[in-house]
């Protein structure tokens, strides 16, 4: 015979205050989720810092993106405004 | 405020619409990406990056404002709260994580789209990994937020347990 779901849908979207989290503490979930959490950041972190005080966060620089990779008249236009534009190519744009 | 019936279930329906449609997306995305990396037609791998832009700023992104708020109007509005369970605290960091990390990987979007878009950039150059590894970093993501909405894994926080004791104190 199946359990009864520990959850039902309906009840649970209403039910936070029903009183099933008599236990006290933190859950070992709870420790798991929160180490996992601080190595994505550590890792984002060092991710960041590697790339030098010059790289941008989670943009394109992190991505192998940087003007070393770019097509010259991309990296030069990108140069000049801060913002990629579309066209860009150095023959005036892209069919 | 906790929300009428009615409505609750209203942004409950837009709650789960909004968000496993930014997952789905977030698939289709890396199709999107495995084209980019493995097909050999350089129209076709081109398209692949220069599609990613406009479609991640038309569904990704209001997707994923779209499940914040949602989410947000849900927690608030229910006796589940915001700041009570840690599975609904994990979701939240969750969806905002993914969120920030979706808006300023825009730029890398934006910029592999220029380079797929100049025709001076050979094929080598347009392909990129990056999206394929998001997507699916994303779609790891989204999917633990999917189990912790459907499981609700036990556990409240310090500020829930205490706001618990208060009302049972006035009850």
């Amino acid at each position: 015979m199946a359990d009864r779901p520990r959850y039902d849908y309906t009840e649970g979207d209403t039910a936070g205050g029903r009183d099933r989290e008599a236990t006290t503490g933190t859950p070992r979930w709870v420790k798991v989720f929160g180490i996992i959490a601080l190595v994505v950041v550590l890792l984002f972190v060092i991710l960041a810092l590697t790339k030098g005080p010059g790289g941008r966060g989670h943009g394109p620089d992190l991505h192998g993106l940087d003007g070393g990779t770019r097509p010259a008249s991309v990296s030069a236009d990108l140069t000049a405004s801060g913002v990629p534009s579309v066209a860009t190519s150095a023959n005036g744009g892209h069919g | 405020m906790i929300m009428a019936p009615r409505v609750r279930k209203l942004v409950l329906t837009a709650h789960v619409a909004s968000s496993v449609g930014w997952l789905g997306a977030v698939v289709a995305f890396l199709g999107l990406a495995v084209v980019g990396v493995t097909n050999q037609d350089a129209q076709t791998v081109r398209g692949a990056y220069l599609v990613m832009e406009p479609a991640a700023w038309l569904v990704l992104v209001p997707l994923a404002f779209a499940s914040l708020l949602t989410g947000l109007i849900q927690s608030l509005g229910t006796t589940w709260g915001l700041f009570r369970h840690y599975w609904v605290v994990f979701k939240l960091l969750l969806n905002l994580m993914a969120t920030i990390v979706l808006l300023t990987y825009m730029e890398t979007f934006a910029v592999m789209a220029e380079v797929a878009a100049d025709p001076s950039a050979d094929l080598g150059m347009v392909r990129n990994a990056s999206p394929g590894l998001h997507a699916s970093l994303a779609l790891l993501v989204l999917v633990v937020a999917v189990v912790l909405a459907v499981y609700k894994p036990r556990g409240m926080t310090r500020y829930g347990r205490r706001k618990q004791r208060v009302r049972a104190l006035t009850m």
